[in-house]
């Protein structure tokens, strides 16, 4: 399916002057080493938690072969998400066009691996050769009983955040909406932009089914192909990570009428605000009033729980580097924990995700304006802080830096999101802040010498 | 008779072996210090390759990107490359650019010579900054090609000068599946038998995972540019890996080195070859010390030969990678179930009885039953995982075993070492 850029509303989240400001409808200059990702990678991330799905990237080997099962998006059932299927592009394809190759591989990978549907991906160098992915899928189609839907987000067409949005419309315009639920459920919700990082999901979930709210569909976190089908039945949308899936939220209200909120579950303070805001828009009295018993009873414990890490973090400086939701969530989770942000900064956020983080540092923190390698080491230099809470690519650069080290983003393998994941972040932040490696490797050997 | 083994033709690849050929040149551009890398492609090119690379050595990756959007389809990138050249120079200081291509320039045939020369004539300044230029098509083999490509242009472009010879110098040219270690074990041996290496590359010391000093976004540590300069004068050249064949036979080309393909450093009888050669070079006979590690060797094998006789494994990894291990583990008994490589190899270099084939894990799957182990990257675990066989991780990505980029398996001392490592992991599992 061909998207109009017109519709992703880029132009509109433009005018940031910011310093910076993730530069989304900016072109990253060649050579700066801006260190961001591409389209196509963007809109992957959104389909492939679509856990008994194939998912198939037309493109030689460089965009599914340096790249496949490395997201730590978890399934609690299927398998076949993780599987890495490419049509492996070659010399021969790239002069002669591989649609026709592309047609065959849907049709064996439906016919060998049995998915509920198949998601096919350009690329660029399909795009260039001028192979259309929407033949192909037709072709595939008239053999293969279940859906093969094609995904046009090839990586030249603008950073990840584009290729987010991309999917978005894929999904509103192929998939939502295609069967009846069973059941008309009064508290049945959505999460738009949860992907089930290492489980994150799970964290939350006991809340949800505590209050009796029914997770109707998760977009795409630990989700089913036929549940997402019926997510236009929900009664609330709630957009968890990734505004870029703003655009998914506003037609489902359009379409369906059902509103949408917008929250976090990273933290003590975003997750009972979530969940009252979930509670307040559903209108239930006494669901209200249930969850307001459930957060503090939850509160209470989760801070009896983080209290002894609390009272030893308190006063520890961080730099906080990310993206999506976690820009702004996360400085409110290190202020739990008694953490100050020092200097924050972002790649792939939207302008509000980043105008939020903005206005809850404190006014004489730093904005990362250089995100390179170059512009990071300057900054840790300048700074010296106690924490580096960041992706894991940022992970081993920061490790040469010797201080702690926090990875919050898709490479991680614990859960961070509910009550239950704040402990756990807790814990972790702890475990590198006062880890006694870090003394050794500051310590110069010989003694009076530098450090080795 | 060679019967190379049939296996099943599909219209795509499933949990595939290969990398790109940039990732490859990635490797090779890491072991030359003070270089900037750079992709000319889109950025998701090069933020797969930093990911990749970094969750298997554990290393920062300083891979830098021409970055290039939708006019560039359009247009060409010749502009953008131009223009990254300039600014990685300026922003970044290195002493060396290296620049690889990717499947999308390459296939608007952005040029990339001429792109160079625009560049220098702009910018005087730059007239003189090395920068080393290599054409990795993604869809024109895999990590193993792209190292291999990189290497070439290295030496193509920087040893170009003739320097007197020195006595006692050769040159080394270490395959894509010599972990950091590995370079340093072969630089050891070298100097046991007083001879200097010039390694390239030389990940030894630079994705050896140490704790440095300034970290910087430029590669640190690997052969140094004047290192490269000096090649020419090395009276012998060696490279390792049939791949690295043509690096060792462009140098004897140019400057008319007398030149040794090793296949493989893995196994007592290609170390014992490997050896006798350096000792006939040296002038010096084995070091003893080389000798008592054989010795070690050689009980081990007999201490172990029961356990590893005739126990079936199933091998699938980059064609250098293959040939190494199998040949190994063929020597001591054990019988390869299949071997997949990851890209063709003439046939001419296909082992007699050797069941090769080119495949992805996908057919590791659907061949793997009644082995006894697998030898594979991270990625066979979604094989050996449900099938519930013994998993020895090898090749690229390596990501969920500590220690990898740490190993040594060449050399008698690294021969032992795989051995062991494949006994601990059929016993451990």
């Amino acid at each position: 399916m061909f998207v109009n850029l017109s519709k992703l509303h880029l132009k509109e989240e433009c005018p940031l002057e910011d310093k910076g400001a993730p530069k989304l409808c900016m072109k990253a200059l060649p050579g700066e080493g801006a260190e961001r990702s591409c389209a196509f990678d963007g809109a992957r991330v959104v389909l492939m938690p679509i856990t008994d799905a194939a998912h198939i990237v037309h493109g030689p080997i460089a965009c599914a072969g340096n790249s496949w099962d490395n997201r730590g998006a978890r399934s609690s059932g299927p398998q076949l998400y993780r599987r890495g299927l490419t049509t492996d592009l070659n010399e021969m394809d790239v002069v002669y066009g591989g649609e026709k190759k592309l047609t065959q591989a849907i049709i064996e990978v439906a016919y060998t691996h049995q998915p509920k549907a198949i998601f096919v991906y350009a690329t660029c160098v399909s795009a260039l050769i001028g192979d259309d992915i929407d033949v192909a899928c037709q072709e595939a189609q008239k053999e293969v009983s279940v859906p093969v839907i094609a995904v046009n987000a090839p990586g030249f067409m603008g950073d990840k955040n584009i290729g987010n949005r991309v999917s978005g419309e894929v999904l509103l315009q192929q998939i939502i909406g295609k069967e009846e639920p069973e059941e008309d459920h009064p508290f049945a919700i959505n999460f738009i932009g949860e992907y089930n990082i290492a489980g994150d999901l799970w964290g939350i979930l006991p809340s949800l089914d505590a209050l009796g709210i029914k997770l109707l569909s998760s977009i795409s976190g630990d989700a089913r192909f036929d549940d997402i089908k019926k997510a236009h039945r929900a009664k609330l949308n709630v957009l968890v990570c990734s505004k870029s899936l703003t655009n998914l939220v506003k037609k489902m209200e359009d379409k369906w009428g059902m509103p949408y909120i917008e929250g976090s579950f990273y933290g003590i303070h975003d997750t009972s605000a979530t969940l009252r805001a979930i509670a307040q828009k559903l209108g239930d009295q006494d669901l209200i009033e249930r969850t307001e018993q459930h957060i503090q009873e939850q509160e209470e414990k989760t801070r009896q729980l983080i209290d002894r890490y609390k009272q030893k973090l308190a006063g520890k400086q961080a730099v906080l580097f990310t993206g999506g939701v976690k820009t702004w969530s996360m400085v409110t989770t290190l202020k739990e924990l008694g953490i100050e942000v020092l200097a924050g900064g972002t790649q792939n956020s939207t302008p509000e995700d980043f105008l939020r983080m903005k206005a809850l540092m404190n006014p004489e923190a730093d904005i990362i304006e250089d995100t390179s390698a170059a512009g990071f080491l300057t900054l840790i230099a300048e700074k010296k802080p106690d924490l580096i809470v960041a992706g894991g690519k940022t992970k081993y650069l920061a490790h040469k830096t010797r201080t702690p080290f926090l990875d919050i983003n898709h490479g991680r393998s614990l859960p961070y999101a509910g009550y239950r994941g704040m402990v756990t972040f807790a814990e972790a932040v702890h475990r590198t802040v006062f880890s006694p490696v870090w003394e050794k490797l500051r310590q110069s050997f010989p003694p009076g010498g530098e450090a080795r | 008779m060679k019967a190379p083994i049939k296996i099943k033709q599909r219209h795509y690849s499933g949990n595939p072996q290969k990398n790109s050929p940039a990732l490859g040149a990635t490797i090779a551009y890491m072991g030359v210090d003070g270089l900037l890398a750079l992709l000319h492609g889109s950025q998701g090119c090069s933020t797969f390759i930093r990911l990749q690379l970094s969750r298997h050595f554990k290393e920062p990756i300083p891979l830098n990107s021409t970055a290039l959007l939708e006019d560039t389809a359009i247009f060409g990138g010749w502009d953008h490359l131009k223009k990254g050249i300039a600014k990685g120079a300026d922003k970044f200081k290195p002493r060396i650019i290296g620049v690889m291509s990717s499947g999308l320039t390459e296939t608007f045939g952005d040029d990339m010579v001429s792109a160079l020369s625009a560049m220098r004539q702009e910018r005087t300044d730059l007239a003189k900054l090395p920068v080393v230029l290599t054409r990795t098509a993604d869809y024109v083999g895999s990590l193993q090609e792209g190292y291999q490509l990189a290497t070439l242009s290295l030496l193509n472009t920087l040893s170009v000068q003739k320097v007197p010879e020195e006595a006692q110098t050769v040159a080394l040219f270490p395959g894509a599946h010599f972990s950091p270690a590995d370079v340093e074990e072969l630089k050891e041996i070298l100097a046991l038998f007083g001879l200097k290496a010039l390694v390239l590359p030389d990940i030894s010391t630079s994705l050896d995972g140490h704790s440095e000093l300034e970290p910087a976004p430029v590669v640190q540590g690997g052969i140094t540019l004047e290192e490269i300069q000096l090649i020419p004068s090395a009276v012998a050249a060696f490279s390792f890996g049939k791949s690295m064949n043509v690096v060792g036979e462009k140098l004897k080309e140019m400057h008319g080195i007398e030149h040794f393909n090793i296949t493989t450093l893995t196994g007592i009888e290609a170390v014992d070859s490997f050896y006798l050669k350096l000792s006939q070079i040296s002038g010096k006979a084995i070091p003893t010390q080389l000798l008592r590690q054989r010795s070690r060797l050689l009980d081990t094998l007999a201490d172990y030969h029961d356990q590893l006789a005739e126990k079936r494994v199933s091998v699938a990894l980059e064609s250098d990678h293959l040939l190494a291990l199998t040949s190994c583990l063929t020597e001591v008994g054990s019988h390869i179930n299949i071997a997949l490589s990851a890209t063709p190899l003439p046939e001419k270099h296909i082992p007699e009885g050797l069941p090769f084939a080119v495949g992805d894990l996908e057919h590791l799957e659907e061949r793997a039953a009644g082995s006894h182990l697998i030898i594979a990257n991270s990625n066979a675990r979604q094989v050996a995982g449900p099938w519930k066989i013994p998993h020895l991780r090898a090749g690229l990505p390596v990501f969920d075993r500590a220690g990898v980029p740490q190993k040594v398996w060449i050399g008698y001392r690294g021969t032992q070492r795989f051995i062991f490592d494949v006994l601990n992991t059929m016993t451990t599992h």
